[in-house]
């Protein structure tokens, strides 16, 4: 794909923005490039401190690939967390190092930046009253318990899954996975028991996040999966005292029939149907799952229609940022492309809907392998850009910041806000 | 980095003692607030819990860290005063250190007490702001400078 900018590295792009924090750059591009540790410091992160569980959402291969367990998220000197996903390095991904105890993010030879991981929270080791480990059950960020009801998205089936997914997905078979290794419906009260637990630990967590794969099956479209996600807020919310508890559900375009089953029903706070991709013809061909199911005008109201029932500011939508250029279909010049999001994503905000950046990582086990992703530059004006927008509409991301997500450089800019 | 000597550390470590930090926001004014929770850790950093993330000094000591802006911390007993000079280094947001100073600050302001991070400060300067030492200092340096007359008249 032609830029019409020039691939600037992380130094070069830091120089020329001194007004976006050298910390946010630094995060966008070890995202876009990818993270590998050492054999000392995959070593030193099999200490009880860090040492998270071997189940990700987004493959197998890597959790198979080596006996050792991953760390959870990396978290910037500043305190920004980068989620990044081992199994998908390249020759040209970052290297976190451990020298003297300390964990250093290496570019070839140079030395970028201290960082730390995620510790490991005090609930994982245990299981269940029904024998079900909970680190299966709630995977932890630095501050957000994150519950998957469902492993498996069922656009698979017919092969309409999001051409960027690798969700759940094994990278050798290319395909999604089943079997004993992972639990596919969760049963609410090991959600229920597992986040009591999770409790117990002070200050560990502040938000609870639920998705999962999409199910579209039930009496009308996506019923069934409303009822299980219901089921397990509940069963989630007989741990507070209070009515609503922090907590955001990443999940389709639903009726507003359902989001007000959901919003009445639970403790929910916060509501994400993701756009992923903000171009109306790049939607179809990208997304073509959601283009079935019912199309993006359907996506987009149900964003719309959800801020009437879960308030301004509580309703979000990611996009895959940088999907927009996947070719052949995609924008073939990156101020074409920046052009379409920062119109979309004013549009979103001018209705209250907060849209957020994830940077796009071409997976292995997606039918988007081996696509050129764009240039960290454009990284930095899209976040600016969004941000800026958001700020504008008096939008802060509280459900979606930098200390519980940890994917979109937007949010962590609004820090200062 | 600069070593407090132990006459400082102790007193952020005395209940008797106010601590204030000084932070700066967009525009440069200064926003100074007590801060309780002060303290000088094991290797000689400063750190202190910040109860709301959207708060005013918040946001200033993000903005310090990310724009590498100075910020000031100031630690006065009875007639001694010590104004120490850093920089933001780090700002915790989860594991033992935040654990730790979360639990003490519900041991002393009950269990709804919130510590949402803990900022870790880099000392590079300290700055003798007991008056007495200030006057000393300044007047050895420009003994004729303002000096009120009627000090030294006769009578």
């Amino acid at each position: 794909m032609a830029m019409d900018n020039n691939e600037l590295n992380l130094a070069e792009v830091i120089e020329k923005y001194p007004d976006v924090p050298r910390f946010i750059i630094l995060k966008l591009d070890l995202q876009l490039r990818g993270v590998k540790l050492t054999d000392r410091a995959l070593e030193a992160v099999q200490d009880d401190r860090y040492r998270h569980s071997g189940i990700s959402l987004y493959g197998t291969e890597a959790d198979k690939a080596s006996p050792k367990a991953a760390p959870g998220p990396a978290i910037l000197r500043d305190g920004t967390t980068v989620v990044y996903t081992p199994g998908n390095e390249s020759e040209d991904s970052y290297v976190i190092d451990n020298v003297d105890g300390k964990f250093l993010i290496l570019d070839g030879e140079a030395q970028i930046e201290e960082v730390d991981f995620s510790p490991r929270p005090a609930y994982y080791g245990k299981k269940t009253s029904r024998g079900v480990p909970m680190e299966s059950v709630a995977n932890a960020r630095p501050q957000r318990l994150d519950i998957t009801p469902y492993r498996y998205c069922h656009f698979w089936d017919t092969g309409h899954q999001c051409k960027y997914c690798g969700f759940f997905t094994d990278l050798r078979e290319q395909r999604q996975v089943g079997g004993a290794q992972l639990i596919k419906v969760l049963d609410p009260e090991d959600a229920y028991e597992t986040v009591k637990e999770a409790l117990k630990e002070p200050g560990r967590f502040s938000q609870i996040y639920l998705t999962a794969g999409t199910d579209y099956g039930g009496p009308k479209p996506f019923d069934n999966e409303v009822g299980r996600y219901i089921e397990v807020l509940q069963a989630i919310g007989r741990n507070f005292k209070s009515r609503r508890f922090p907590s955001q559900l990443m999940a389709p375009a639903y009726s507003k029939a359902q989001l007000r089953r959901l919003h009445d029903e639970t403790g929910l706070v916060s509501y994400c149907p993701d756009i992923e991709v903000l171009d109306e013809s790049l939607f179809k061909w990208i997304c073509p799952g959601k283009e079935k199911w019912f199309g993006r005008d359907y996506w987009v109201r149900g964003a719309l229609d959800a801020v009437d029932i879960f308030g301004w500011g509580n309703v979000y939508s990611n996009i895959v940022a940088g999907v927009e250029t996947a070719q052949p279909h995609g924008f073939k010049a990156i101020d074409e492309a920046l052009k379409s999001n920062l119109e979309g994503c004013e549009f979103f905000a001018r209705h209250g809907v907060q849209v957020l950046a994830v940077v796009w990582k071409p997976w292995k086990s997606s039918a988007f392998r081996g696509q050129k992703q764009p240039p960290l530059e454009y990284y930095v004006r899209l976040i600016k850009g969004f941000h800026d927008i958001k700020r504008a509409y008096g939008l802060t991301p509280d459900s979606d910041d930098y200390k519980h997500c940890g994917n979109h450089g937007d949010s962590d800019l609004a820090r200062l806000d | 980095m600069i070593r407090l000597d132990d006459g400082i550390v102790a007193l952020f470590g005395d209940p008797q003692a106010v601590k204030v930090l000084g932070t700066v926001d967009e525009h440069g004014a200064p926003h100074v607030v007590s801060k309780g929770s002060l303290t000088v850790l094991d290797d000689g950093y400063i750190a202190y819990g910040e109860s709301s993330d959207s708060s005013q000094t918040n946001r200033n000591m993000v903005r310090s860290i990310w724009f590498d802006k100075p910020v000031t911390v100031t630690v006065i007993k009875g007639g001694a005063s010590y104004q120490i000079r850093g920089k933001p280094y780090k700002c915790v947001i989860t594991g033992p250190l935040l654990k730790e100073f979360l639990l003490r600050a519900r041991e002393r302001r009950g269990p709804d007490a919130d510590v949402q991070s803990v900022w870790i400060i880099i000392p590079d300067e300290v700055r003798v702001e007991t008056p007495a030492v200030r006057r000393e200092e300044e007047a050895k340096k420009r003994p004729y400078f303002n000096r009120h007359l009627e000090r030294d008249a006769l009578v």
